[in-house]
Order: C-alpha cells, then sequence, then structure tokens
C-alpha cells in the first residue's frame, strides 16, 4: 500500500475509531504502538546473525522501496523489535538529558559565533564550568540544530512529548525526531557516512537522517525550506520544485531481497573510525601522515575492547572510580591501573590484570610518591610537555569529520592539551581547556549569557564592520574584469570579498601600519588605486576613466542599506548618477576636502567605509580574534540599553570586561572567565616515548615544561590582558618549591656517589666490627 | 597506619625502660621489695614526681645551659662541628622523618623533604666519618664463652650499662647503614614498583631502629655524666 492510500486509510480508521470512543464516553488515550517485546538474549555463539531486516517507518510499517514515496526506516521500529530501543535510549551517548548521574567531566559542547565572540560550554550533564542549555535559553531543537551534526541521534533529537509541546517554535513536526542513529556506530559497511548525517541535520531532514547517513537509501529535499505547517502526511510539494522541495527517500534496492529485506551489514563491536568521526582529536595544522595511532590501537585493540557496554550502552569510560560511581564493577577492570596492575580506584588487588594481554608495567627507579599523586595518563597520554602546550582541534569542538565542497572545520575555539590539573581525587592528570568567552548579564555572583542573537540584535552595526566592506567590495567586483579583484588596502593587509559575502585578508609588501587605507583594484601583484588622482578638467584625460566612473557608481548603488548615494570626488570635481547617466560637476563647497569614493548624505560626503569599520577590520587582520576592545565597549553600551536588570559584562581570555562608572572598558580577573578544563586518557604513548623514560629531570629541572612552561589565555577578544598561567598553577603546586627541587637534580649524580661511598664504608666497618665480634665470641682471636 | 602505632609504643617503651634503668640503679626503694607490683608502683610515683618536677625546671634557658654543657663543646674544633653536623643532621632526620609519618597521613613532602633529603646527605658522610674514626672506642673485648646452660641466664650475661651503650652505638650504626641504602636504592634504576614499596617501609623501620638506639645510647651517656661519682 502506497504512503497515500495508507494515510487515507487510517484517516478513515481513525475517525471511526474517534466516533465509537466518543460514543462509550470514554477519555480518548493514544496506545502506544505494540511492539514485539521478545528481545533477543545472546545464546553464547560469538557470531553475528546476517541481518536481513524488514525496514519499518515511524508509524511501524514495514516500508517497500519501490513504492512511491517511501518513508524513511526508524531504528524504534526497525531494531527494536530484537533489541530494547528504550534501554538503548538510556545510554551514554543519547540519555543526557535524563542522566541521574553526570560522571566524570568530559569535553562539553561549545557553541561557537565567531561574529559575537561567543564560545559557550554546554552540556546536559553538570559539569563543571558548563551550562545547562535550558538556563541560556537553548531549546532542545536549537541544541539539535546546533550540536545535531554530532550527535549519534536520539537526546536532545528526540526529545519527550513535554519539550516539544512547551516549544510549539521548534519544527519537529516538520524535521520528525532523529532516533537513535544505530548505524552511526554499528555499520560496517564503507557506505556510512558521517558527513551525509550533518549535512541532513542542517537542512532538518532529522527523520531522514539515519537513512542518508546509512547508505540505506537516497534522501533529497530540505525540510528547511518547508513552511512549519507541512507534515510528514502531506507528502510532496506539487507547486514546488526547485526551493522548497520535500524531503524523499530513494532506496538502493539492491540490498534489498525479494521479501522487502534490507540486509544491514552491521558490526557488534564498532570500528575505530565509527567512534573517531565525532571522537578524533589532532594538532592543529597537523600533517595526518605524522599522527601516531594510540598504542593500544597500533597493537590491534579497538576502542570497543576497553569501551564496552551491555544493550544499555553505559559505555565504560574507563576512568578510576566510575566502578563505585555507575555500581558496574566489571569497569574498574578497563582503567589503567585495572587492566596493567590489577588494581582498583582505591589501589587494592580486587582486579585480575592483564585484560587483552596488557602488558605488568616495570616502572624502574620511579618512586611511589608519583603514582599516588599522578594519574598514569600524565606521563603516557597526550602531547608530551616538552612540545609545550599544543592546540588542538577535536571532532565536536572545530567541525571536524565533514566533508564537502564547504569547508565545515573550524580553527576556533582553541582548545589546549595537555594542561596537568587535580582532579576530584586530588590527583594529578592532563586535561584538556578551553577558555569560554560570552555575553552575560551579571546579577551579584550569578551570570547569566546571553544568546548570541540577542547579542547580535542589541550590537546593531558595532559586530558588522567586515559585513559592510565586503558589502561594497562585492558591489564593486560586479564590473570589475577578470584579472581585477576590488580591494580594500589598509596598512600591511588588503580585504578583498570571498565567496561566503566575507573578507579574506592578505598581506601587503608596500603598506606600512598607520597608513591611510584607499580603495584599490588587485590586477596581480599590483594594487592600483579605484579613483586615480587626475586633472577632470585636462583635456588629455583619459577618455575610459569617466565611464569607469559610471560602472562603480552603478555598482556602488546595488549596495543594500548605503547610508548615501554614490559619488566619487576628484580634487574639485563631483561624479554622481543622475537618471542613470553620469553626473559631472564642480564640487560644492560645503563637501570641502572630499576625495575618492563615497556616500552623499543630506550635503554630506561620507567615505565608502567608516573609520572605525576600517580601524576594526584593520585590527583584527593577520588574528584570529574577531572582536576589538572598542567594539566590546560599544556593544555593553548597547546592552546596557536594553539588559533589563544587572550589569552587562563580556568574558574572554580568562578576563571579565565591562564598563566603568567613567563608561570606559575595564577588565578584572574572574573565576568564571576562568578555563573550562576535561581529563585526556588518548592519545596513549609507548613506554619509550612515557615522561620518565629520560630520568627524572624530564619533569624535575629548573626549567623543566612541565612545570615552567606559561600559557597566555585566549580568546575572541583582541587585547593584551589577557590571562597567564604557569603549568604548575594549573596543578595547584608551589613554582618555587618545583624550581629548587627541580635544581636539586643538578647535584643528584654527585649525592648518589657519595651516598653510595658512605654506605660501603660504613657496611664495609660493620662488617668487620661484627667478625671481630663473633671472633671473639667464639674465641678465635684469643688463641692467636 | 601500623608505622605510627608501632613507633609510638616502641618509642614510649624505651624511655619508660631508660626510666626503669636510672629508677633501679639510683634509687634505694626500688630493691627494697621483691614485689614486682610494688616495684613498679613506686617506679610509677617516681617517675610521676621526676615528670613534675623537671617541668618545673624546665626552661628555654634550663635547656639552653643543658646543651651548652654538653661535653662536645669542648672537643677539638674539627671533632665538635663534626658531631654539631651529625647530632643537627640526626635531629632534623627524626623530627621532619617522624612528624609527617605519624600525623599527616601525605607523608613528608615540600621543602621540609627537600630538607631531609640534604640532611640524609649530611648525616651519612658524618656517620661514615665518626664509625672510621671513633668506632674503635666501641669496640668490647668480650670473653671467650662456653658452651652452657649460662649462655642463657640473663643475669649471667655480664649485661651492664656500658654494654648496653655500645651495642646501642653499633645498632645506630647498622640502622645508619641500612637507612643510607635504603635512601640510595630507590634512587637508581633498579628497583621496581613492589621493591620502591618495600624500601620505603625498610626505610622507615630503619629510621625508627635508629632513633630507638640513639635513645638508648643518648640516655645511658647523659646519665652516666650526671651519676655522681661512685664514692
Amino acid at each position: 500500500m502506497s504512503r497515500a492510500g495508507r494515510t487515507s486509510f487510517r484517516a478513515v480508521g481513525g475517525a471511526l475509531a474517534a466516533v465509537l470512543v466518543l460514543a462509550a464516553g470514554a477519555p480518548a488515550q493514544t496506545a502506544p504502538p505494540a511492539q514485539n517485546q521478545k528481545h533477543v538474549v545472546w545464546d553464547g555463539n560469538r557470531t553475528l546473525p546476517a541481518h536481513f531486516i524488514p525496514l519499518r517507518d515511524e508509524n511501524d510499517e514495514i516500508i517497500v522501496p519501490t513504492e512511491t514515496d517511501p518513508m524513511p526506516f526508524s531504528a524504534r521500529y526497525t531494531c527494536g523489535p530484537c533489541h530494547d530501543y528504550d534501554k538503548i535510549r538510556s545510554g551514554w551517548h543519547f540519555g543526557a538529558m535524563t542522566a541521574a548521574k553526570s560522571g566524570r567531566p568530559g569535553e562539553p559542547w561549545l557553541e561557537v559565533d565567531p561574529k559575537t565572540g561567543t564560545i559557550l560550554p554546554l552540556s546536559y550533564r553538570k559539569w563543571p564550568g558548563s551550562f545547562e542549555p535550558a538556563a541560556v535559553g537553548l531549546t532542545a531543537w536549537d541544541f539539535t540544530l546546533l550540536f545535531g551534526r554530532h550527535l549519534p541521534g536520539a537526546g536532545p533529537a528526540e526529545p519527550p512529548a513535554a519539550e516539544v509541546e512547551a516549544h510549539p517554535e521548534a519544527r519537529w513536526s516538520v524535521s520528525g525526531q532523529a532516533e537513535v542513529n544505530c548505524l552511526a556506530c554499528h555499520n560496517r559497511s564503507g557506505r556510512q557516512d558521517h558527513s551525509e548525517w550533518a549535512k541532513q541535520v542542517l537542512r532538518e531532514n532529522l527523520r531522514w537522517a539515519a537513512t542518508a547517513a546509512g547508505g540505506v537509501g537516497e534522501v533529497g529535499g530540505m525540510a528547511s525550506r518547508l513552511k512549519e505547517t507541512w507534515d510528514v502526511v502531506d507528502g510532496p510539494n506539487l507547486d514546488d520544485h526547485e526551493w522548497a522541495v520535500v524531503p524523499s527517500v530513494k532506496y538502493r534496492t539492491v540490498d534489498f531481497d525479494a521479501k522487502h529485506r534490507y540486509f544491514f551489514d552491521l558490526n557488534y563491536r564498532p570500528a575505530d573510525d565509527r567512534c573517531l568521526a565525532c571522537h578524533s582529536v589532532a594538532p592543529k595544522d597537523a600533517a595526518m601522515w605524522s599522527a601516531d595511532a594510540d598504542v593500544h590501537a597500533a597493537a590491534g585493540l579497538k576502542c570497543v575492547d576497553c569501551h564496552r557496554n551491555d544493550l544499555g550502552h553505559a559505555i565504560v569510560r574507563g576512568y578510576e572510580g566510575e566502578a563505585a560511581e555507575t555500581g558496574n564493577r566489571t569497569a574498574a577492570s578497563f582503567t589503567c591501573r585495572g587492566c596493567h596492575l590489577g588494581e582498583d580506584a582505591e589501589g587494592g588487588k580486587t582486579v585480575a590484570p592483564g585484560r587483552l594481554g596488557a602488558p605488568y608495567p616495570k616502572h624502574t627507579g620511579i618512586p611511589l610518591v608519583h603514582f599516588k599523586r599522578l594519574a598514569c595518563t600524565v606521563c603516557h597520554s597526550g602531547p608530551k610537555p616538552r612540545e609545550g602546550f599544543t592546540r588542538v582541534r577535536t571532532s565536536r569542538a572545530n567541525r571536524l569529520g565533514v566533508y564537502g565542497v564547504a569547508t565545515w572545520s573550524t580553527d576556533t575555539p582553541a582548545i589546549i592539551e595537555p594542561v596537568y590539573q587535580k582532579d576530584a581525587a586530588h590527583r594529578i592528570g592532563p586535561h584538556r581547556l578551553v577558555w569560554p568567552a560570552y555575553w552575560a548579564i551579571r546579577s551579584g555572583q550569578d551570570l547569566t549569557p546571553l544568546k548570541p542573537v540577542t547579542v547580535e540584535a542589541a550590537a546593531g552595526d558595532i559586530l558588522a564592520p567586515e559585513e559592510r566592506i565586503a558589502r561594497v567590495l562585492i558591489a564593486l567586483s560586479q564590473v570589475m574584469a577578470e584579472d581585477e579583484t576590488p580591494l580594500l588596502a589598509s596598512g600591511p593587509f588588503v580585504f578583498a570579498p570571498n565567496v561566503d559575502g566575507g573578507l579574506d585578508e592578505a598581506k601587503r609588501d608596500k603598506g606600512k601600519a598607520g597608513e591611510a587605507a584607499f580603495w584599490g583594484i588587485g590586477k596581480g601583484p599590483e594594487v592600483l588605486p579605484l579613483v586615480p588622482d587626475f586633472d577632470p578638467a585636462a583635456a588629455d584625460k583619459d577618455p575610459a576613466i569617466e565611464t569607469r566612473f559610471q560602472e562603480f557608481l552603478q555598482a556602488l548603488g546595488t549596495v543594500a542599506d548605503r547610508p548615501g548615494e554614490p559619488a566619487i570626488a576628484v580634487r574639485k570635481t563631483l561624479y554622481r548618477l543622475a537618471d542613470g547617466f553620469l553626473d559631472v560637476s564642480e564640487m560644492p563647497a560645503e563637501l570641502g576636502q572630499a576625495a575618492g569614493p563615497g556616500w552623499l548624505e543630506q550635503g554630506k560626503f561620507l567615505p565608502l567605509a567608516t573609520d572605525f569599520d576600517v580601524r576594526t577590520v584593520t585590527a583584527k587582520a593577520g588574528t584570529e580574534q574577531t572582536l576589538t576592545e572598542e567594539q566590546v565597549g560599544l556593544v555593553l553600551k548597547a546592552l546596557a540599553k536594553t539588559a533589563a536588570a544587572g550589569d552587562c559584562v563580556y568574558l574572554s581570555g580568562g578576563r571579565l570586561y565591562q564598563l566603568d562608572e567613567n563608561g570606559r572598558l575595564a577588565s578584572r580577573q574572574s573565576a568564571a572567565a576562568g578555563p573550562v578544563t576535561w581529563p585526556l586518557a588518548h592519545n596513549v604513548r609507548p613506554a619509550q616515548q612515557s615522561l620518565g623514560w629520560g630520568g627524572c629531570t624530564d619533569c624535575h629541572s629548573g626549567g623543566s615544561d612541565f612545570f615552567f612552561d606559561t600559557i597566555k589565555a585566549t580568546g575572541p577578544l583582541l587585547t593584551k590582558s589577557g590571562d597567564k598561567r604557569s603549568a604548575a598553577a594549573f596543578m595547584g603546586l608551589g613554582g618555587l618549591f618545583q624550581r629548587v627541587f627541580g635544581l636539586s637534580f643538578i647535584v643528584r649524580p654527585v649525592f648518589k656517589i657519595v651516598l653510595a661511598i658512605c654506605a660501603a664504608v660504613v657496611g664495609s666497618l660493620l662488617f668487620v666490627a661484627a667478625l671481630l665480634a663473633l671472633g671473639r665470641f667464639a674465641g678465635f682471636l684469643e688463641r692467636r | 597506619m601500623l608505622f605510627p602505632i608501632v613507633t609510638l609504643f616502641a618509642v614510649a617503651g624505651t624511655i619508660l625502660g631508660l626510666g626503669f634503668h636510672r629508677f633501679w640503679t639510683t634509687r634505694e626503694e626500688a630493691r627494697s621489695s621483691l614485689i614486682y607490683a610494688e616495684i613498679a608502683r613506686r617506679f610509677f610515683a617516681w617517675l610521676a614526681l621526676r615528670a613534675i618536677q623537671m617541668s618545673r625546671k624546665a626552661s628555654s634557658a634550663a635547656g639552653w645551659s643543658s646543651v651548652k654543657s654538653l661535653p662536645l663543646w669542648r672537643a677539638p674544633v674539627l671533632e665538635k662541628w663534626l658531631y654539631v653536623a651529625f647530632y643537627g643532621s640526626f635531629l632534623y632526620l627524626a623530627a621532619s622523618g617522624f612528624f609527617f609519618a605519624i600525623f599527616l597521613p601525605r607523608g613528608l613532602f615540600g621543602f621540609p623533604l627537600v630538607g631531609h633529603v640534604m640532611a640524609g646527605g649530611l648525616f651519612a658522610v658524618c656517620l661514615t666519618i665518626i664509625v672510621l674514626f671513633k668506632g674503635r672506642d666501641f669496640i668490647t673485648v668480650p670473653r671467650p664463652v662456653s658452651l652452657s646452660l649460662a649462655l642463657f641466664d640473663p643475669r649471667k650475661m655480664g649485661i651492664t650499662a656500658l654494654r648496653v651503650k655500645i651495642w646501642a652505638f653499633w645498632l645506630f650504626v647498622g640502622a645508619g647503614f641500612l637507612l643510607t641504602a635504603s635512601a640510595l636504592l630507590p634512587m637508581l634504576p633498579l628497583l621496581r614498583t613492589p621493591g620502591q614499596r618495600f624500601m620505603f617501609e625498610f626505610h622507615r623501620y630503619s629510621a625508627l631502629a635508629s632513633a630507638l638506639a640513639g635513645l638508648v645510647f643518648g640516655g645511658l651517656e647523659l646519665f652516666a655524666a650526671e651519676r655522681p661519682p661512685a664514692a
């Protein structure tokens, strides 16, 4: 039966049922869909059954791939009959919104908005430094659109009914919900495409995303372009085949058998690349060939060999104390200490060591205090401290692993590792770090972050100098020759428009800081002025120049939100358009020293870009910062006018910025602006690359990177007042003591020799004295 | 937790033993009864009285005068500074080591640990010099013994204060040797974690043996110095 047929049948059936219910005077209820509760139980065989499964849609109806407009498959009804869907949905990857315990802090989701300079850590788990999404005004819908690219379905992408009803502005009825995407991890097929998942989520094709990403079918159309009144039962939009095209699936019929069963090529134990789609971490700008794998992976272990789970998908995270926290005693044998030493979190020998052939570490010559005060990962994981604080990019924060024409990955937020810090058990371990940056309303000690859209609305034009300059350049590019590019040259930089409507900057050889900005034309390496200096009254002037001016003025006339009519001033002559024709007139006296291209507004000659715009983009050029202090000050003033209660502040680079009583921007250190950290465990390095392999001075020396390397806080704000901390400060250790202790290792070889000589002399004398006493006791010596 | 308990009991027992030795050798009432309970009662009464007397006399001036009256100040210059360094390092080692071991679960750390390591080196050097140049003063000449049941009779073993002091000296030297060795070995790339753990405990108990031997030696030495010459 086609979907349309089913729909009409359901409609008739539903109406009939409603009549009967009303007639009986009983309250209307929605019966839960019937499910086969005979969930599979492992029979002990280690093989995986071939998964020829009839696909079912979200209405629990069998999908016939060849029918017209088939629905996407639903994991709940396709996988659910054998595998308890609701139990799976409570697992680590899906249950953050409802989990009773948060567990050890992990990487928060980072909402990044370069324009407003926002890097906001978010998590449904109660982790220090992270904000509950609802507390900052993010609904499950917002969260799904922001981070769904790296969500494995369910969780906020499959919100409870109460959440859906509380936010009618969300478009769940159009997009559907993204159920647990079993294939994201368990699909063995090379067709599994994480990039496709990200694209489908961005298109709001949530109910179609798993089908598309798993390679089960090809999905076209975009739910994001449909009206909010559209429902999946409405079917295709017959009036629009170009823009608002309804999402549809074209199944790969070759993977179906004659009984319409689809062949899922599945893995019981997901392959590493399935995990790494969302859990990759790599040094920024590193070449792929130079990246080493984790030593466990190199030895042939898979991620899931340690990070195991049962049907409840409560993944073993592998940290000490997890067994006690979760009640899963088996977890104790999947920590470093459990597997390699057979020790539980308290050091008790309660765990069988050597799981999966884990070698017992020698740790020859390492004093015991190291095992009490340091996590195993300090010496064995992450980049070595001598490589400095390493800037890394992670899949979820920097949007890695989404491939296509557009570049999805970003350099921001800046995540740094390894930062050694004490954990809840006061044991030092390596962490990753990010400095949050956000606008907030302060009420007493409490900070309530503002959504970027709120800041942008209040800030108006303050945050858009790049956009304004880009609009001018894009307009001018309409009348440029093929080998010409419109440019703004300012100081040592030139700015050109890019395809995204933004600005690309480049260094200019001849430019110097402080030099006046000018609009130009890039022709190869040359930058020619857009409006050359010439005498308009001269008889021998270039006849083409006025034609060119007319083109420029026509192009500038297309700039949206322009402050006035375009004009060009050359010496005492003013060029402008009148009825589409070039009007050349003598410059009015009130325009004074006007020169070059600009806007005529109420008798004033305004430059094409304001000094503020040029100053701002020039200051930020060559940096990754997106805000200047001037912008922050202006935005704070703008926010102060709109904020109902409390002070407006901005946090970036470890400092809190606010306006002082004179209206000037002032900053101070603030705990709220402090870095958000979470422990890192991978990549684990081999023993020969661990700290201490080269001796005590790997860490204990007068200038050790481990203790004394310093890190300067970074954030979207271009400032010189960023926070600066040493590695020892992160550890909560005294820098002076560590320096003195480190210096003592200079004389330690001599110290050892002295002790050895003393022990040898005293030992020898003791031996002789003992012999003497023994000889006298026995009477040997007297007889002689 | 075991080490603090053993330490407290061992030190208390040694001090009581030294006190009883003094009581037994100086007080007439000690031998006036054959009943152990009566002797014990008189001993504790005397001990309490002595403690009160000493606490009344105790002052920084009295302490300083006691330090100044030590015979080491009258020794030749080289010997004097050797003893100052030796006693000073030993006292710091004992104070820092036992304080942190007994009262702080974390154990020795920070600058006190650095000081402990430095004092340990000084102590080892001083001990070596003392054994090398002064050890001969503590070699006794025991008579050859005959094989008889008298060997097991404490009254016939010839246990005198002097001999106990000599044995205390050699016990101190032996413990000092073990302390040096157990400090050195963990610094070398020889011991694995269980070896390190054993050596850590070994160092502690060697220190306890050294402290007890030092207490006995010092107690007997000071008592001998205070004791009026026999008439």
